[in-house]
């Protein structure tokens, strides 16, 4: 074990962070599983892309962009789709949402094609030398924007009136609509937010990885071990299941070997959810079975 | 509308037993393409018979169901290649140690809970799916190539055929044994409420393991035919989380629990999905999600849901206006 791959493996969880957060936050407060959040990840680097290739945008200038996207296409998906069976219960929502999934991605490949593409600032390759150690400026600025957008919807959910009436719905939906909140209108927004953390995270990940119609399906299954070890729907969660699934992965790829990286990730969460099925940050009453 | 119940039942009787006629004469009048969309709708059938009994009856959401098919495949497929069995004992003992794997894993992870049960499902099927590539008795990434058939092709597809229609009829039989019998009626309880049912006296640890083995023997003995039909698996194919995917939307949009749903989900979504692959070479995927949505839409709780209400309108209206926030 050596200092550069812990550094590695905590970098790697800065970028699992920002793919985690906002499925989490969608499945801890509408109690829907967004199957879609793949998908939209991958659109989000799409804008990154066209902004870059057609603007000559730089890939981390292009997020707003990206979020705003993204974020407009989860308002409407919840609004006008999912809001219309959200009572049938999680199944039904989590097939619906892997139907828009497959039209997606579809759609993507129908417009952009199957052709590989690429990002690639000036900066791509550099990184930051400490002589035992080499940090990557694209992983660095990527973890730094993990913890700021970590700490933005932190603000966000405790300070503002739109926030605290999410947890209201997240805590019990009937008592929040009792008290005036409009739930049809809430899911939409956390929805929307779970969209916009998506294109974030997909306008990041442009500059790491090839950017093609089916990038974001691995990275759904990452989402899930994401928000079970971080705890469903709580702002921190996620970033420190980011931090243990980067950690885990890639120390276990140096000691055990990488064939058996995914094994082991899978293997932790499995260990997890039996020792402590509320996540590792999880609090009482969020994302309770319901 | 009320027909005496003997008249129904006879009616239904009547009906069944045309279809199973049916089915049987198919291969002998029906070309080679028609034999083999059946067999493909016969093995989700039975998938989603299978995954009915731990999701639809006992209320377990198994998301990592098809690490049971991929037991039951590699199983098979290794006992004919490495020992050289013949397919039948393979096939048992492939469905079996399915079984036997989820006795086991059923003992710590049945004590999660809704999304939690699910997701760690997911994990056990992500690990044993790598494990099972990096083994070199199970031919690693590189799969395992099955001994060929003795005989003409035609019988071959043929066996598959019959083969897959006996399990899809045993496993329907099964539900039905389910929706009736004690067993059955605990695992229901379960379903309804687990504390409730274990304060009736319901011993539900012993249930829900039995349940999920039961559930993964059948999956398993579905793998094996599958490793057979394939002549050829490795890991991404018969671990492929898709497969469970689709099973699973099958058993949901026919409707869980109920003994006839899988079968008519496994029915419309695959013919559904070999018009739309013939009909749109470009953007199938594309229309194939526009189907499965609109179908959720429209019949959020099932097609047999619908049946029961006599495919009422004004029954979709009033689930469409219950079901919305």
């Amino acid at each position: 074990m050596d200092l550069q791959s812990l550094v590695n493996g905590i970098l790697l969880g800065g970028v699992y962070a920002c793919v985690g957060i906002g499925f989490s936050l969608v499945w801890g407060v509408t109690n829907v599983i967004n199957l879609a959040h793949g998908a939209m990840i991958t659109l989000g680097a799409y804008v990154t892309f066209w902004a870059y290739q057609g603007l000559g945008l730089d890939p981390f200038l292009s997020i707003p962009l990206a979020m705003l996207a993204m974020g407009a296409l989860g308002y409407g998906i919840q609004r006008y789709l999912v809001n219309l069976v959200v009572r049938t219960g999680v199944f039904m929502t989590l097939i619906l949402t892997f139907g828009v999934q497959l039209v997606l991605i579809d759609t993507a490949l129908f417009l952009f094609s199957g052709d590989y593409r690429a990002v690639t600032p000036s900066y791509g390759g550099a990184g930051l030398d400490l002589g035992a150690v080499v940090v990557p400026y694209v992983r660095l600025a990527i973890f730094g924007i993990g913890l700021l957008l970590t700490f933005v919807l932190h603000l966000f959910m405790t300070r503002t009136r739109t926030g605290n009436a999410i947890r209201a719905t997240a805590l019990n939906r009937d008592a929040a609509q009792l008290v005036g909140v409009d739930i049809g209108r809430i899911y939409a927004v956390t929805f929307a937010i779970g969209g916009a953390l998506a294109g974030a995270a997909g306008a990041l990940l442009s500059t790491l990885y090839t950017i093609t119609p089916v990038m974001g399906q691995p990275l759904l299954g990452k989402a899930f071990v994401i928000a079970c070890l971080g705890g469903l729907g709580t702002m921190w969660g996620s970033l420190i299941g980011g931090l243990i699934l980067g950690l885990a992965e890639t120390v276990g790829a140096v000691t055990i070997g990488p064939a058996y990286q995914q094994a082991l990730s899978f293997g932790l969460l499995v260990v997890i959810l039996v020792v402590r099925p509320e996540g590792i940050v999880g609090q009482k009453f969020f994302a309770e079975v319901k | 509308m009320t027909r005496p119940p003997g008249r129904r039942a006879a009616l239904t009787g009547a009906a069944a037993g045309a279809l199973v006629v049916a089915a049987l004469a198919l291969p002998w009048l029906a070309s080679g393409y028609w034999v083999r969309v059946l067999s493909g709708v016969f093995m989700f059938g039975a998938l989603a018979q299978s995954l009915n009994v731990i999701v639809g009856f006992t209320g377990y959401a198994d998301f990592g169901n098809v690490v049971f098919f991929g037991l039951g495949a590699y199983t098979t497929a290794a006992l004919m290649t490495k020992a050289g069995w013949a397919f039948g004992p393979s096939w048992v003992l492939g469905g079996c140690l399915a079984a036997a794997a989820a006795g086991l894993l059923g003992l710590p992870l049945l004590r999660l809970r809704g999304h939690y049960f699910a997701i760690a499902t997911i994990g056990v099927l992500e690990a044993v799916r790598e494990i099972t590539s990096n083994v070199a008795f199970f031919g690693g990434g590189m799969g395992i190539t099955l001994p060929v058939f003795a005989g003409p092709p035609e019988v071959f597809y043929r066996t598959i055929y019959y083969l897959l229609l006996v399990v899809l009829v045993a496993f329907t039989g099964l539900a039905w044994w389910l929706a009736r019998s004690r067993f059955g009626y605990a695992l229901r309880a379960i379903k309804a409420d687990e504390e409730a049912a274990a304060v009736m006296g319901v011993h539900t640890t012993r249930y829900k393991v039995l349940a999920w083995a039961l559930s993964a023997l059948c999956t398993g003995l579905v793998g094996g035919i599958y490793a057979y039909w394939l002549t050829y698996i490795e890991p991404p194919f018969v671990f492929d989380i898709l497969i469970s995917v689709k099973y699973w939307i099958m058993m949901l949009l026919g409707g869980a629990g109920t003994v006839l749903g899988p079968l008519a989900g496994a029915i419309i979504l695959e013919s559904l999905s070999v018009a739309i692959w013939g009909q749109f070479l470009r953007g199938h995927m594309l229309v194939l999600g526009l189907v499965i949505s609109l179908v959720i839409l429209f019949m959020p709780t099932g097609f047999m849901d619908l049946v029961r209400l006599r495919f009422s309108p004004a029954a979709v209206v009033d689930n469409l206006r219950r079901n919305r926030i």
